[in-house]
């Protein structure tokens, strides 16, 4: 098992991450009001460090806080959920719960549902166009590539037009996943077809994995309760899975693992590159 | 002993190729290879969709062997497997979801990269050809720095000629500057008229195909673009190339657009070149060989006992190559939309004479392709020959039910 406490020489290079990360985040506020950004929130341990950090930077400097967004795609975990509710009453935070209503309604909130693309309001139904679908009904599933389109980038899409923001902040990470690893700090999103232009923050991209969980233990940040029971990546309920169970996410060989290898990510991203290829 | 390298560009024509006869100059990089080149004329695809083509290319096996499966299937060997065994390293490059490690093609490779992580535009749904060049150049640098390295086996593979055909500007220009259309004109054209499997439209057809052929002409460019790295790493002479397509695409031919469960040769007949520095003569092959013998091909030329588990055979040395005729199979769907209630398409290609079976309307087709190369000519009823081909196609027919 791994010792817990930091030693002097760890704890000044969690600083230097953080210090950097910090950095980031000052350009962006040279670039973008608080008002036209937002920072993303899934209450997983590396968004929750992003805001953690952001928040520094705003109490140090005397900014305003940028909204604060999570997205209910219908299949969240009810840790999840209590933990976004006890640390925004902690932390102060008015945290805007965003969701896509007029599919919950459509599906009945039931997961594995059939979904009438008729049922469905003029907006969804034009995206629903837009993404190239031509069925007349699909599943109600957060992975499946419509599920997915409508519950989390339409939502976000349609939040960013109607506040007018420019920039995200999103916790991505290098070491996360091999596809990663040329991504910039920052990066502009043309507008197009689907996305309203904006720029993607992300401060805490040289953060590893094992520099998340020093840092969250250096500290004393919250963290939800499903990594102490060997979750190591938080998605949606159905599709996430413990990587060992009962051995916390810290404690585990987070050098030579795959973090993501307990969700079922790729099937939604084979699906969705497979529908914008023209098939299924 | 050389390198080996698979370098497969997805919906790829054979006859877009300037050195299969296409007057179009669309592939001058390709065309300028054929002196190092062992050019196949008749090379046939196992069937006319990534699907049922790849078992060919990378597991030399049929799509249905054990039965409509989605996955890959654990029965099946991976030639990247037979090599990683070996002690050669084995690296994948490629962006089509097909393929990709969801569908357990990830098996046997030291490096796999499939792209599904990154992100992409509507427009253009898969990595481009020179970022998997950047990629390939990368891991290849890294690979060979210090100078002492085990053989290795890389496969590449493009998807820039895959719909939905929104070429960048300068391509356009090359194969018709008159063409007058902006992104979201060509992205319309892909929804209402690709999609759609709308034909009727002739003037609209030759668009797409137009489109089609500037990404043709843009994925040369990028196959240029490899072929200077391997020579910029000092690797293009102990290296041989195997080049080839998984299907081709359609264009009105028989009726419909893309590629979905149809076995002419539109979209079976891919091309074919194994290009290898030390030839000093292009040579031309006019064997009938199938893409199940590129597995066997791979694992020849790196030295190995042939693996039982491939189906096919070596098409090198040339001379030793026996014709056994081709066959192949895949879901007889009819738009982009795979149904359960699809049944198989079969066929059967031996000599100039092809057959092929659809299960669901228990319907045959026979074509000579010598006095018939568009297959428009169905002679089943009256070819002397028909029963014999029924007969050697029959035994594989329903065996995706019986999972034999």
């Amino acid at each position: 098992m791994r010792e817990e406490k930091a030693s002097e020489g760890r704890k000044e290079e969690i600083q230097k991450r953080i210090d950097e990360s910090k950095k980031i985040v000052r350009q962006a506020f040279e670039k973008f009001k608080p008002s036209e950004a937002a920072i993303t929130w899934t209450g997983g341990k590396d968004s929750t460090t992003n805001l953690w950090i952001i928040r520094q930077v705003c109490l140090e400097d005397n900014i305003e806080l940028p909204h604060i967004i999570t997205i209910d795609e219908g299949d969240a975990f009810t840790e999840i959920t209590d933990f976004l509710i006890r640390i925004s009453k902690k932390w102060n935070i008015d945290l805007m719960w965003l969701c896509n209503f007029d599919v919950l309604r459509a599906s009945m909130s039931k997961l594995g549902s059939t979904v009438k693309v008729k049922d469905l309001n003029e907006r969804n139904q034009a995206e629903i166009k837009r993404i190239g679908f031509e069925e007349d009904s699909f599943t109600f599933e957060a992975e499946s590539y419509t599920g997915n389109h409508l519950m989390k980038t339409v939502v976000l899409n349609q939040f960013m037009e109607e506040n007018n923001i420019k920039a995200l902040f999103m916790a991505v990470r290098w070491d996360e996943h091999p596809a990663r690893k040329d991504d910039k700090y920052f990066t502009k999103k043309e507008g197009g077809h689907l996305t309203p232009e904006h720029t993607r923050v992300a401060p805490i991209l040289h953060f590893t994995e094992r520099d998340i969980w020093d840092n969250i233990k250096l500290h004393s940040l919250p963290y939800c309760s499903l990594y102490e029971i060997g979750y190591r990546s938080l998605g949606v309920r159905t599709t996430s899975n413990p990587m060992e169970v009962g051995v916390p996410a810290w404690q585990q060989d987070l050098e030579n693992t795959i973090e993501r290898a307990g969700r079922r990510q790729d099937k939604e991203k084979a699906m969705g590159r497979l529908r914008k290829l023209g098939y299924m | 002993m050389k390198n080996v390298i698979l370098f497969t560009i997805d919906t790829l024509r054979k006859d877009v190729l300037g050195c299969y006869g296409n007057k179009n100059k669309l592939t001058p990089f390709i065309d300028s290879l054929q002196e190092r080149c062992i050019k196949f004329t008749n090379m046939q695809a196992t069937g006319p969709y990534t699907q049922a083509s790849f078992p060919g290319i990378l597991t030399s096996s049929y799509y249905l062997e054990y039965g409509r499966e989605k996955k890959l299937s654990p029965k099946k060997t991976l030639v990247s497997e037979v090599l990683k065994k070996s002690g050669i390293t084995t690296a994948g490059f490629h962006s089509n979801p097909y393929v990709s490690d969801y569908f357990g093609w990830n098996r046997g490779w030291d490096v796999f990269y499939d792209s599904m992580e990154a992100e992409v535009s509507q427009e253009v749904p898969y990595i481009k050809g020179d970022e998997i060049n950047k990629k390939v150049d990368e891991w290849l640098s890294s690979y060979i720095k210090g100078g002492e390295y085990k053989p290795f086996f890389l496969w590449l593979h493009y998807m820039d000629v895959h719909e939905p055909y929104v070429p960048e500007r300068k391509y356009v220009d090359m194969v018709d500057p008159s063409i007058d259309l902006s992104k979201e004109d060509m992205f319309d054209l892909f929804k209402n008229t690709l999609l759609k499997r709308d034909p009727s439209d002739k003037g609209k057809v030759e668009l797409l195909k137009k489109l089609y052929f500037a990404h043709v002409r843009e994925v040369d460019s990028y196959v240029e673009e490899f072929f200077n790295i391997l020579k910029k790493l000092d690797l293009l002479e102990n290296s041989v190339i195997v080049m080839s397509s998984d299907h081709g695409d359609e264009f009105g031919e028989h009726g419909g657009l893309s590629h979905d469960g149809k076995m002419y040769s539109e979209l079976i007949n891919v091309p074919f070149l194994i290009f290898d520095y030390a030839k000093d003569k292009g040579e031309v092959c006019d064997a009938l060989v199938s893409n199940i013998d590129i597995p066997p091909t791979i694992v020849h030329l790196f030295g190995l006992e042939p693996e039982k588990n491939f189906k096919g055979y070596s098409v090198l040395p040339l001379k030793d190559y026996s014709e056994r005729g081709c066959f192949g199979e895949a879901m007889d769907k009819r738009s982009a939309h795979e149904k359960e209630t699809d049944r198989p398409i079969y066929y059967y290609q031996k000599k100039e004479l092809k057959i092929i079976y659809r299960e669901g309307m228990d319907s045959w087709e026979v074509y000579d392709l010598e006095k018939d190369s568009q297959e428009l000519n169905n002679i089943a009823g009256i070819s002397p020959k028909a029963d014999e081909m029924k007969k050697a196609l029959k035994p594989r027919v329903g065996r995706w039910l019986r999972g034999e």
